[in-house]
């Protein structure tokens, strides 16, 4: 009998687990949500209890979390971040103006919908999140990790295509080399 | 304080030639117009004859309708503790100006934001050609005719759901089916 | 000896030491860093385009988001200018509440300071304590406004609504938990040697430089000059109330962290008198419908003392019911640009995130 299927399901799932309790979050500041993640880490909310770091640079992270507004010029270095990440990685989008612009609604330079440009995982909806929000939002994300649904990674090696074209759209200096996975 | 400012304003009129000027008591200020050419002379002399050492702040208005930008300096006296503004106008379609920033080289993160935002040249500035966007090739973005809801409309796409939620509750429900009862619908918004 | 040749090193945008989202192109000789070119412009979100096609009130709401860690002097020197053109009085109970919600501000700024400073050193204790505490402030922001960060709470007119019962008492228990808990901030940050001998001699703020290029705030104390615009220029009631503005005279990092030790204590001092003469009465004038007020033609320039430095605003109205122009100036503005590539000449490349953090670097002010 073939135990390799098996094998295989398994291993995924222990890996699974043990991934969504270590999630490394890269210390990258895009807007200003990324003042509640001190207070997130820190004593009181204390994150590290879910395994959630920080990771100080993009090789070593599996969590990028997109604080709030983003504005072209930071898009641009976001996608080359997020390009840098060694799978499995996650997005989260982290406040209202991640999710549909928010107040800045007519702005010039912030970007309307963080899920155009990059695979999203978890949205955290709020004006500023309150830390609580935030821990939930990691919560919900171990849920999917486990559940083996937190796949944005892959989707966005599939359709990269639809992610190229709208990131092209907006950013008008390319000069990103060509990756081939 | 009044005959204070007064002297101030005349002392300044004195050395030159100013188009407008008047003082505000309760404010504390002085406010003088003078024409471009003579800007560097009047801050020069501002900061190291009158003691107006510290610039406060620079700004610009676009004032579209009558086809001017609008250039103010604030400069403050620590010890007399009273506010100068010195303006001048600029010609909208051809805004040129000198460069200011060997009085006070702050006025050189002014200068490149005002290029940058404005479109107005400083001759003789000497600093790297983006400030703050990048890659931009509209109109400068701060001027009045520039429409930004339009360029966001028409570059970044809004999220659709957003044009009906102008009442939240009520969007919720109707997208969960939910009832709103007629007493609750007065309080939804 | 032979020359080193040059190196460019990017310090940023993603660094974890850097304040914010910036970068600064360093060009190093072995360790020493020999120029320094600031790029900002990665925060921009187009404010001052934003509030000319916002009415008066609504613009009120976008003010708290010009700087993160200290919406309130944003909104305070808005809700002023605003004031001085309309030539709106507000009550007197509001011009305390407003002191009282500017001091708690500048006390949970100063927190975050100190974890900062003791990140870009190492020293990872000190976030862990302070945040921590600076949770118990932003506890009373919540109970006061409902917000922890985005107060949206001094507003043209007043303050938007009073105290709910019994604050003033939670307030002052607050405000003994500090006190008893600033020693062992001492014996952390201050007393530790470490700390001491990489701040000693570091970012010196030469006496030139200050006039130049305008700096305002702790650099500037720190360097032996005795000037706050809560003394200068006094705005609310900051005349009716005692309390000294500490100076140094090394201007360096070490002066700058004695500075901001003795303003955390300021602070509480002031709180307390707050709370202790705080006259009863109305906290807001009432302002016509904000949809149709208009404000009549005019400009004021008006400022405040916040945690970093005097912050200012610029209001133009053209008697329309939108602000033709609001302009902005950060603390941040001159400090972060053409300040600090001056200042990190000579430095090493392990002090840069010391000396951002020392000056109060906040780039969303910068480029708002």
């Amino acid at each position: 009998m073939d135990y390799g299927i098996y094998q295989d399901k398994l291993t995924r799932i222990v890996s699974d687990i043990a991934r969504s309790h270590s999630l490394w979050v890269l210390a990258y500041g895009t807007g200003c949500g990324a003042i509640e993640v001190p207070a997130t880490m820190t004593s009181r909310y204390d994150a590290e209890r879910l395994g959630v770091r920080g990771a100080a640079t993009p090789r070593q992270a599996d969590v990028l979390m997109i604080t709030g507004y983003l504005t072209v010029k930071t898009l641009k270095r976001v996608i080359r971040v997020y390009e840098q990440m060694q799978d499995p990685k996650y997005v989260i989008g982290f406040g209202s103006c991640a999710i549909n612009g928010g107040m800045y609604w007519d702005s010039y330079n912030t970007i309307k919908q963080l899920d155009l440009y990059l695979p999203v995982d978890v949205y955290i909806s709020g004006c500023m999140p309150r830390p609580e929000a935030v821990l939930e939002g990691f919560a919900k994300l171990q849920e999917q990790i486990k559940a083996g649904e937190a796949i944005g990674a892959t989707k966005y090696k599939e359709n990269l295509d639809y992610y190229r074209g709208n990131q092209k759209k907006i950013i008008k200096n390319w000069d990103f080399p060509d990756y081939n996975w | 304080m009044e005959t204070f400012l007064g002297k101030i304003k005349d002392r300044i009129s004195v050395n030159f030639d100013l188009e407008k000027s008047s003082i505000d008591i309760e404010k504390k200020r002085v406010d003088v117009q003078i024409r471009k050419e003579q800007i560097p002379s009047i801050l020069r002399y501002m900061k190291e004859n009158m003691s107006f050492r510290h610039l406060m702040h620079a700004s610009v208005v676009d004032w579209l309708e009558e086809g001017k930008f609008e250039v103010i300096f604030m400069l403050w006296a620590p010890k007399e503790k009273i506010r100068v503004f010195v303006r001048t106008k600029l010609d909208r379609e051809n805004p040129i100006m000198e460069n200011l920033d060997m009085i006070w080289p702050q006025l050189n993160t002014y200068e490149r934001e005002f290029k940058e935002m404005y479109g107005i040249e400083f001759t003789g500035l000497v600093a790297p050609e983006e400030f703050i966007l990048e890659d931009w090739d509209g109109p400068p973005p701060m001027r009045r005719d520039f429409d930004t809801e339009a360029y966001a409309k028409d570059v970044f796409s809004e999220r659709i759901g957003r044009e009906d939620a102008q009442d939240v509750r009520e969007t919720i429900a109707k997208r969960s089916g939910e009832v709103i009862p007629d007493f609750a619908k007065k309080h939804s918004r | 000896m032979k020359r080193e040749k040059a190196t460019t090193l990017y310090f940023g945008p993603q660094h974890p030491g850097i304040t914010g989202n910036m970068m600064i192109r360093l060009k190093v000789e072995g360790d020493t860093i020999v120029k320094a070119t600031t790029e900002v412009g990665y925060l921009h979100r187009a404010f001052e385009k934003l509030v000319e096609k916002r009415n008066w009130i609504q613009s009120f709401t976008l003010m708290c988001r010009f700087c993160v860690p200290e919406p309130d002097p944003v909104e305070n020197t808005y809700a002023r200018a605003v004031e001085m053109i309309a030539g709106i009085e507000i009550p007197e109970r509001a011009k305390w509440i407003r002191v009282l919600i500017l001091e708690l501000a500048r006390m949970s700024s100063l927190l975050l300071w100190h974890a900062g400073q003791g990140h870009s050193l190492g020293l990872y204790t000190m976030g862990q304590w302070s945040v921590g505490d600076r949770n118990y402030l932003l506890d009373l922001f919540e109970e006061l406004t409902g917000a922890r960060i985005y107060h949206m709470y001094v507003w043209p007119g007043g303050v938007r609504k009073d105290f709910p019962e019994g604050f003033g008492e939670r307030v002052l228990k607050t405000m003994d938990y500090f006190e008893k808990k600033l020693p062992d901030y001492d014996n952390l940050l201050f007393e530790n040697s470490i700390f001491q001998k990489r701040a000693q001699g570091v970012g010196i703020v030469s006496p030139e430089q200050i006039i130049e290029h305008g700096v305002v705030g702790q650099p500037l104390r720190a360097a032996g000059i005795k000037s706050d615009i809560r003394i200068d220029d006094p705005y609310e009631v900051y005349e009716k109330l005692k309390f000294d503005v500490p100076t140094q005279t090394d201007s360096d990092i070490w002066a700058r962290a004695l500075v901001r030790r003795e303003e955390l204590r300021q602070s509480i001092r002031i709180i307390r008198q707050v709370i202790d003469k705080i006259p009863k009465g109305e906290v807001y004038t009432k302002l016509p419908n904000p949809q149709k007020w208009t404000i009549p033609a005019g400009d004021a320039f008006a400022r405040t003392e916040s945690v970093r430095g005097e912050v200012g605003m610029y209001l133009v109205s053209d008697g329309g019911n939108k602000p033709r122009r609001a302009h902005f100036r950060g603390a941040a503005y001159v400090h972060a640009v053409s300040l600090l590539e001056d200042v990190l000449v000579g430095a090493n490349i392990a002090d840069v995130s010391a000396i951002m953090n020392s000056l109060g670097t906040c780039p969303p002010e910068i480029e708002r």
